[in-house]
């Protein structure tokens, strides 16, 4: 897409005086970074696709075990999954903080929620290491492969998320961050709650559909 | 956008009302904020949604995942097949409440929606051939 970003209009670097943000001044009417995180959220659908199909691929393949019903333990990674939709709550509870100019919840909301994605991580790894004592690894079947392929991956963009809201809070400890940018906040929320609904996905799929 | 000459307190001089107001509506607790005080971000057609709204919609995740895996241990009880279609009826409900309310898709321009939808709807359109041409769902 071309750069359309004309000329701001204004001395305060798009926002009005009441510190609202306005329009901005590109022929599609929203920021390019704003735009940007869609497309690439648009991307992301077919990239995570590709490792969904393939677990569904190969779902019920595997000539020797161990098979989904020896290891997975459906009330633990309910209760991960749990965590990980609650940090969507206070991701959003941090971007309407730090829209409000009210730093001190902002950084108690999104410090809440960097915490709860570090739990869901923490239920990934000791899952993983559970899987490995019970024999499953990446080269033991295809759903080894396919599973610990799939869920590492989310795994990754958690972790990614995780560094990016401890990024947001640092920056709001040093007084960085501001109800002018707080478009930065709903980015990195865009990302969040993208890599939770993906999670909404690979949970049905994965470990509740019946085989 | 990297004005970093600000402070909290100027943060805090852009807002509506004294700051006494502010507190208050503070103790007042989330349903008392009113999205109205809030600015709009670019991009924004609607007001977000309100603290207490979002809460709600995190009480309707919970109860929807509660079911989730209730239905998951009704192996047996009922046909397979009625419990697949039940889970992804009820995941796709979770993704949609969470892309409308949590990512602002109901709220926000509509270029966003389409994006989104047209990447999702790809993903589905290739996959779903894909898997159908190496039939697995025989």
């Amino acid at each position: 897409m071309a750069q359309a970003t004309l000329p701001r209009d204004d001395a305060h670097g798009g926002h009005d005086e009441h510190g609202a943000h306005a329009r901005p001044q590109t022929n599609t009417g929203t920021t390019n970074p704003k735009l940007a995180m869609w497309v690439f959220l648009a991307s992301e659908c077919l990239f995570f696709g590709a490792f969904i199909a393939t677990f569904l691929l190969y779902r019920g393949k595997s000539v020797k075990g161990p098979t989904p019903k020896d290891v997975l333990n459906i009330p633990f990674t309910s209760v991960t999954s749990f965590i990980l939709l609650m940090s969507s709550l206070t991701m959003v509870l941090a971007l309407a903080a730090i829209q409000r100019g009210d730093h001190r919840r902002f950084r108690v909301w999104v410090m809440a929620t960097a915490l709860f994605g570090l739990t869901f991580i923490s239920g990934q790894i000791y899952e993983f290491t559970e899987f490995f004592r019970k024999g499953l690894s990446l080269k033991t079947n295809v759903f080894g492969s396919s599973f610990f392929v799939l869920t590492g991956i989310h795994g990754a963009h958690v972790t990614v998320g995780i560094i990016w809201l401890l990024s947001l809070w640092g920056l709001s400890l040093q007084g960085k961050l501001h109800v002018q940018n707080s478009e930065a906040v709903e980015i990195a929320g865009l990302y969040w709650h993208f890599v939770d609904v993906v999670w909404i996905v690979i949970f049905t799929v994965v470990y509740l559909i019946p085989k | 956008m990297s004005d970093t000459t600000l402070s909290d307190s100027d943060d805090q001089a852009l807002l509506p009302g004294t700051a006494a107001e502010r507190a208050a509506e503070d103790r007042a607790g989330l349903a008392a904020i009113a999205p109205e005080a809030v600015p709009l971000l670019p991009g924004e057609v609607v007001k977000h949604p309100s603290p207490f709204q979002y809460v709600m919609i995190a009480v309707v995740l919970c109860v929807l995942t509660g079911f989730e895996v209730a239905v998951s241990y009704m192996v047996g009880d009922i046909p397979d097949g009625l419990i697949v279609a039940l889970l992804l009826a009820m995941m796709a409900f979770k993704f949609v409440l969470v892309a409308s309310w949590y990512m602002h898709l109901r709220t926000d321009m509509k270029i966003f929606r389409r994006f989104f939808i047209a990447g999702g709807a790809l993903a589905l359109t290739v996959y779903v051939i894909a898997l159908t041409t190496l039939h697995v769902w025989d």
